[in-house]
């Protein structure tokens, strides 16, 4: 598709007038409209000449013209072989056109016909060179454009296979971790080493719940992403919630020496709310805190305001730099070269967090000290309608 | 006879734990080192028959590692084979263009078993 017009579009003056009209009345066409640069001749519909202010001034104010001219027919002034052109034409190749007339009628109007070869305007040729010059313009605005989204899919391409080699990572490596785990523990059994299976299991477990978030985050993204994630609401309690968080992470640890601790308010926390989307974000915020502890403590903390609870999700963690935690809620923002990528996951659990917490009407915030450790804190409101 | 020596390179203790119980079992002397950085020496000072290269690790891959190994006078002639959860296609492409004894995917026992004995006894 050509990025230039077709001439049609720019005829704006459609003035006619017949062979046999007096010049004094193409004279007072012309006085009464300053902007009139050109009138055309028209007989039976086609035009056959064309009258040009500045020729017509040129001729009729030179020595006698007037006096010769004022009573006889416009055609005896008018060009007789103007610039015909079919209103199909293309700007560039009418503006060409125009161009390679001699110089003394360049910048005359350009006669538009129909197809039937019928008057349809005209246009002046600086017209043309105006919109030539945006069509241009307009030509390497869009190259431009063009190249942007090509990168920008080009982008997108490297980014979805890089994904798609972390995501097939993290889902095969604690399959096959529990595979080998079970394997080790039927020798074990074999043998009798009852201590070796329960370490195992230990590792076993953690393989097998790190699995599972794995594919719920995946499949919650592919829900959210497809507008299909629902909020169900139902009054709860929050503390056995807490309790059961505290149990997955310590599995999660897979050993490692860091201790889990729950702190509430005394009783019952009662929330209207999701129960099973608040136990995901407390989840994934705990998982994180897990992954990046080696040693030390991962306290969840209850908090009450007056319409909402909090909880922060404390870690002794590597901690995060001030520099990365911007990106921390940005799906896809872990995505670094799955060969040498500093942790494993598919960079979406905190992703998701933020949109799950966002459904429930919350925020999630965090504060973070490299070396020293992380406190993610997610803010619910404690009653939500459905 | 002395024990054929297994020296594995892998950042996740799960499965560093589970491949030394394994091959263990099947009677190798089985070391494990749990980062990238460091194995060249840990291989130079162990000498093993076999090194077990995991791929994906925190700031050098094992591909990279590979070819530091190959680069390098004392550890160029170690037999080295990718052991990894990565695509099967990409961990053989790897093997084939480090020039490498071969590669493992990590979850088959008895294809861990095979491999190794099969590289060991060449």
């Amino acid at each position: 598709m050509s990025h230039f017009p077709a001439i049609a579009e720019l005829v704006t003056n459609t003035r006619a007038v017949l062979p046999d009209t007096p010049v004094k009345v193409v004279a007072d066409e012309f006085f009464h409209d300053a902007h009139l640069d050109a009138v055309a001749i028209v007989e039976n519909g086609h035009p056959t000449a064309l009258m040009t202010r500045t020729k017509f001034l040129f001729t009729v104010f030179r020595q006698f013209g007037w006096e010769i001219y004022q009573r006889k027919s416009i055609t005896s002034l008018a060009d007789h072989d103007p610039l015909i052109l079919p209103e199909s034409e293309r700007l560039d190749v009418a503006l060409s056109l125009a161009l390679q007339r001699k110089a003394d009628d360049l910048y005359d109007e350009i006669v538009v016909v129909r197809g039937d070869g019928t008057f349809a305007g005209l246009i002046a040729v600086r017209q043309m060179v105006v919109q030539q010059t945006h069509a241009l313009a307009n030509v390497i605005v869009q190259k431009e454009l063009a190249h942007e989204r090509a990168r920008e899919l080009e982008e997108i391409g490297r980014i979805k296979s890089q994904f798609l080699a972390n995501v097939t990572h993290e889902l095969r490596s604690p399959v096959n971790a529990i595979i080998e785990l079970g394997e080790l523990m039927r020798i074990s059994a074999e043998q009798g080493f009852v201590e070796q299976v329960r370490d195992r299991l230990t590792l076993l477990l953690s393989s097998a719940t790190n699995l599972r978030s794995v594919i719920t985050n995946m499949l919650d993204l592919s829900k959210i992403e497809a507008g299909r994630m629902r909020v169900f609401v139902e009054p709860f309690d929050l503390v056995p919630l807490l309790r059961e968080v505290a149990d997955t992470t310590r599995v999660l640890l897979g050993g490692k020496p860091v201790e889990v601790i729950v702190s509430t308010e005394a009783g019952a926390i009662p929330m209207t709310s999701d129960p099973v989307k608040v136990r995901q974000v407390i989840l994934n915020l705990a998982a994180n805190a897990a992954k990046f502890t080696d040693a030390g403590r991962i306290v969840l903390q209850q908090t009450s305001g007056t319409s909402t609870i909090s909880i922060d999700v404390h870690d002794t963690g590597i901690g995060i730099r001030a520099e990365d935690v911007q990106k921390l809620f940005i799906a896809f923002s872990q995505i670094e070269d799955a060969q040498t990528k500093h942790h494993e996951g598919s960079g979406l659990g905190l992703a998701i967090t933020r949109e799950l917490t966002q459904m429930l009407g919350g925020r999630v915030s965090v504060e973070s000290e490299p070396g020293r450790g992380s406190t993610f804190t997610v803010h619910f409101p404690k009653e939500i309608s459905s | 006879m002395n024990k054929q020596k297994i020296l594995i390179v892998d950042d996740d203790i799960a499965h560093l734990d589970s491949t030394r119980g394994i091959l263990e079992a099947e009677g190798y002397e089985v070391f494990t080192h749990n980062q990238p950085f460091g194995s060249t020496n840990a291989i130079v000072s162990i000498k093993p028959d076999l090194v077990l290269l995991d791929v994906n690790m925190p700031g050098l891959s094992g591909e990279k590692l590979a070819d530091v190994y190959r680069a390098n006078a004392r550890t160029r002639t170690s037999r080295v084979m990718l052991y990894s959860s990565n695509d099967e296609d990409a961990l053989r492409d790897a093997a084939r263009r480090l020039q490498l004894d071969g590669y493992i995917c990590k979850g088959s026992p008895s294809t861990l078993r095979l491999k190794v004995a099969a590289v060991l006894t060449r």
